[in-house]
């Protein structure tokens, strides 16, 4: 039985999920934690939540650069197993690019709720989970 | 230009000319028939009006010849007043030159000599019995008269001056008993018949000869009887000489412009009654015929055509200078026309030449704007490169800086240095590969070479240990009938190859004899390289953005840096060619290369 997790990070650097997960345990200790090194490994995960009936994380921070699947064909494969997925999911597109036409592709997909350029500080963070968990926070 | 138009001035006017010839000559034949009809109608009358005076010399004759003389007629002796009576007569008839009375030996008896118009000599009798006259005179019948040939008059065989034609009517005399006793001779002067008969209408001339053809008497003549006369300088002596006379009937005739029309006056032999009806007709004996020929001369034709022909010269003076005029006005449009499409095909070639310049330019244009934008693609890879690749790092080195800088558990820190390390060891091997990307970039180092690309592909496939072997495992295929020679860099072409042969090798699948293929082909004139192998294949809906990026490795079990395809673009753009992908999962990859023409 596949336990829950509360953040999915998929990114392949694995400096920056070392940086991330450090900074979010600063904010907060008791959230679950996730991640992994490509895009194709994160839609296995979801596909074997959808399947054994786990609940999704909240919140998914989405590196677009990586081997095997990037970003954007993550998101394409989500958008193909959105139907089964009842929860509202957060993806978040996380990149070192400042570039226009990434940003303005990211528009274009309805699934993503916001886009994100490295490094990711606490204070962003905090706004962000402020957002998903409201007065709990 | 002239000589155009002078050979359409001809070629126009000469019909007109044939036309108006033809009008000139029509009209001509029309007028000469017309003449000819009015000489014709001429000719009858003048020699109507000949005869009746020949009748009425005849007639006077006659009654001369009709009275009864008394016995041993002698009328210079007793029968003085018998004949002095008739004298007085005599003397009113002014025709009469001479009036005598010959005696059956040819010797006059009676002569009557006119002198002036009221007077007259008696006397000087002549031995005349040798005159052919006399001869056919006393060979007369009692009906019978003789009319003789008009001659000058001769006094004792000299002719008289100036020169007096006459005619001779010669009649037989009887006395109361009916015995012949002589002659009766009178000498008609003719000048004034003949004058009458020349009379003319405009130029016509008239003729009167006698049956040997001699001019007797003529309008174009001052003397009558020429040949008869001692001047022998007369300018028509003898015979008319025209074919028209010789005809034996009358006729006419057209010579030369000449019209003849020719009637014979014949009265020898034919009968006509004078004087009283009682007396019946008498015969005449005459020794010749005459001939009465009139002529219109050429230039009576002439001066009567004359207003037909003055016209036409008029109408062709005009017509030739209208046509003149015309030709020249139309070879001039046609050389302005020459002229025009001269300089419209001179135009169409200039825009011809200006076209395919223009065509030239678009085609360098559209070149330049495809390596331009080839160039422009590969910088915005490079923008890519450098804000995805290079930047993640460094905002990574800069994070772990300051969590370093806050963190004061050592434990923690021992744990943060390594990392520090490893970010710098990524952002060093990053350098490193974008210094290669960059050196492809800059197009000026590549050297340019004439490539076999056969033999380059042998020596590229050689590096690989799996193709050695006859029986080896993978296969490397060529065809390369297209074209097999390449201008291109040698050393970007070799790592592509090595390139290729590396990737089918690596992701070849399991189970089945796999092989690379080089394939050559045109498109639109371009070089085409077509590789092909029957590996495992590629899901492009999923990848086929990234296919060509920096660091994209597609295929998590077989060790890869995600640099090869990479390169291999980035080293065919830096010489304009392209390159596209065709995959199949689990049937085979198939990359398109397209050279620069």
């Amino acid at each position: 039985m596949m336990k829950k997790s509360n953040i999915l990070l998929v990114d392949d650097d694995d400096i920056y999920l070392y940086i991330m997960k450090n900074t979010i345990h600063q904010l907060h200790n008791e959230l679950t934690i996730n991640s992994f090194t490509d895009g194709e490994q994160a839609v296995e995960y979801i596909t074997k939540c959808t399947e054994e009936k786990v609940e999704l994380p909240e919140v998914i921070f989405l590196d677009i650069n990586m081997p095997f699947l990037d970003g954007w064909g993550f998101l394409a494969e989500f958008k193909k197993l959105k139907p089964k997925i009842v929860k509202q999911v957060n993806i978040y597109m996380v990149s070192s690019s400042m570039l226009e036409s990434d940003m303005k592709r990211a528009a274009n997909f309805e699934e993503l709720t916001g886009y994100v350029v490295k490094p990711v500080t606490k204070e962003q963070l905090t706004e962000i989970f402020k957002k998903i968990y409201h007065e709990n926070w | 230009m002239w000589k155009r138009v002078l050979k359409m001035l001809v070629g126009l006017y000469l019909p007109l000319l044939a036309l108006t010839l033809y009008l000139y000559y029509s009209q001509k034949e029309k007028q000469i028939e017309t003449l000819e009809g009015y000489q014709i109608r001429e000719t009858t009358m003048k020699k109507i009006s000949f005869e009746e005076q020949c009748y009425s010399f005849l007639n006077d004759t006659h009654y001369w010849s009709t009275l009864k003389y008394p016995k041993d007629f002698d009328p210079t002796g007793k029968d003085e007043e018998f004949i002095k009576s008739y004298l007085e007569l005599i003397k009113e008839i002014t025709d009469y030159d001479q009036f005598r009375f010959i005696d059956l030996n040819g010797n006059e008896f009676f002569r009557a000599v006119r002198k002036g118009t009221d007077s007259l000599v008696i006397g000087g009798l002549q031995n005349k019995q040798k005159q052919p006259y006399v001869k056919a005179g006393l060979d007369l019948e009692p009906n019978q008269l003789y009319l003789s040939q008009i001659s000058l008059n001769r006094e004792n065989g000299v002719v008289e001056k100036p020169t007096k034609p006459v005619i001779r009517v010669v009649a037989p005399i009887f006395d109361v008993d009916q015995t012949k006793i002589g002659l009766v001779v009178i000498n008609f002067k003719m000048k004034r018949i003949l004058d009458k008969m020349k009379s003319k209408i405009e130029d016509t001339n008239v003729y009167l000869l006698d049956e040997d053809l001699r001019v007797i008497s003529s309008s174009t003549l001052t003397d009558d009887l020429p040949y008869e006369s001692d001047d022998k300088n007369g300018s028509m002596f003898g015979i008319l000489n025209t074919n028209a006379i010789t005809q034996k009937n009358d006729t006419s005739y057209v010579e030369n412009d000449h019209i003849w029309s020719k009637q014979i006056i014949a009265l020898n032999g034919t009968t006509h009654s004078f004087g009283l009806k009682s007396n019946g007709t008498s015969e005449i004996i005459t020794p010749s015929n005459w001939l009465l020929v009139l002529e219109i001369p050429p230039s009576l034709i002439k001066s009567y055509l004359q207003p037909v022909s003055e016209s036409l010269l008029i109408f062709n003076v005009i017509t030739i200078l209208g046509l003149l005029g015309f030709s020249y006005v139309f070879q001039k449009n046609i050389d302005q026309k020459e002229q025009f499409y001269k300089d419209l095909e001179s135009k169409n070639i200039l825009l011809t030449i200006s076209k395919e310049k223009l065509e030239e330019n678009n085609v360098m244009v559209t070149e330049i704007n495809n390596s331009l934008e080839i160039r422009n693609k590969q910088l915005s890879d490079f923008n890519y490169l450098i804000s995805h690749n290079l930047r993640a790092p460094v905002t990574s080195m800069s994070a772990i800086v300051e969590m370093i800088g806050k963190e004061k558990n050592p434990d923690v820190l021992v744990q943060l240095l390594p990392k520090l390390d490893k970010v710098s060891k990524s952002i060093t091997n990053l350098t490193k590969d974008i210094n290669e990307y960059v050196s492809i970039l800059d197009k000026k180092e590549i050297k340019l070479t004439d490539i076999n690309i056969k033999d380059l592909i042998l020596e590229v496939k050689n590096e690989f240990t799996e193709t050695l072997l006859d029986d080896s495992e993978f296969g490397v295929l060529l065809n390369l009938n297209a074209w097999d020679h390449l201008y291109f860099s040698k050393f970007y072409l070799q790592s592509i190859i090595h390139n290729f042969i590396s990737n089918a090798i690596k992701y070849r699948r399991d189970n089945v004899s796999s092989h690379i293929q080089f394939k050559t082909s045109f498109e639109n004139n371009h070089k085409v390289l077509l590789v092909s192998d029957n590996g495992i294949g590629l899901n492009l809906d999923k990848h086929g953005d990234n296919v060509f990026k920096l660091y994209k490795r597609f295929h998590r079990n077989i060790s890869g840096k995600g640099m090869g395809l990479f390169l291999v673009k980035s080293q065919l753009e830096a010489l304009n060619a392209t390159i596209s992908i065709d995959s199949k999962v689990g049937a085979g990859t198939t990359f398109k290369l397209i050279f620069e023409k």
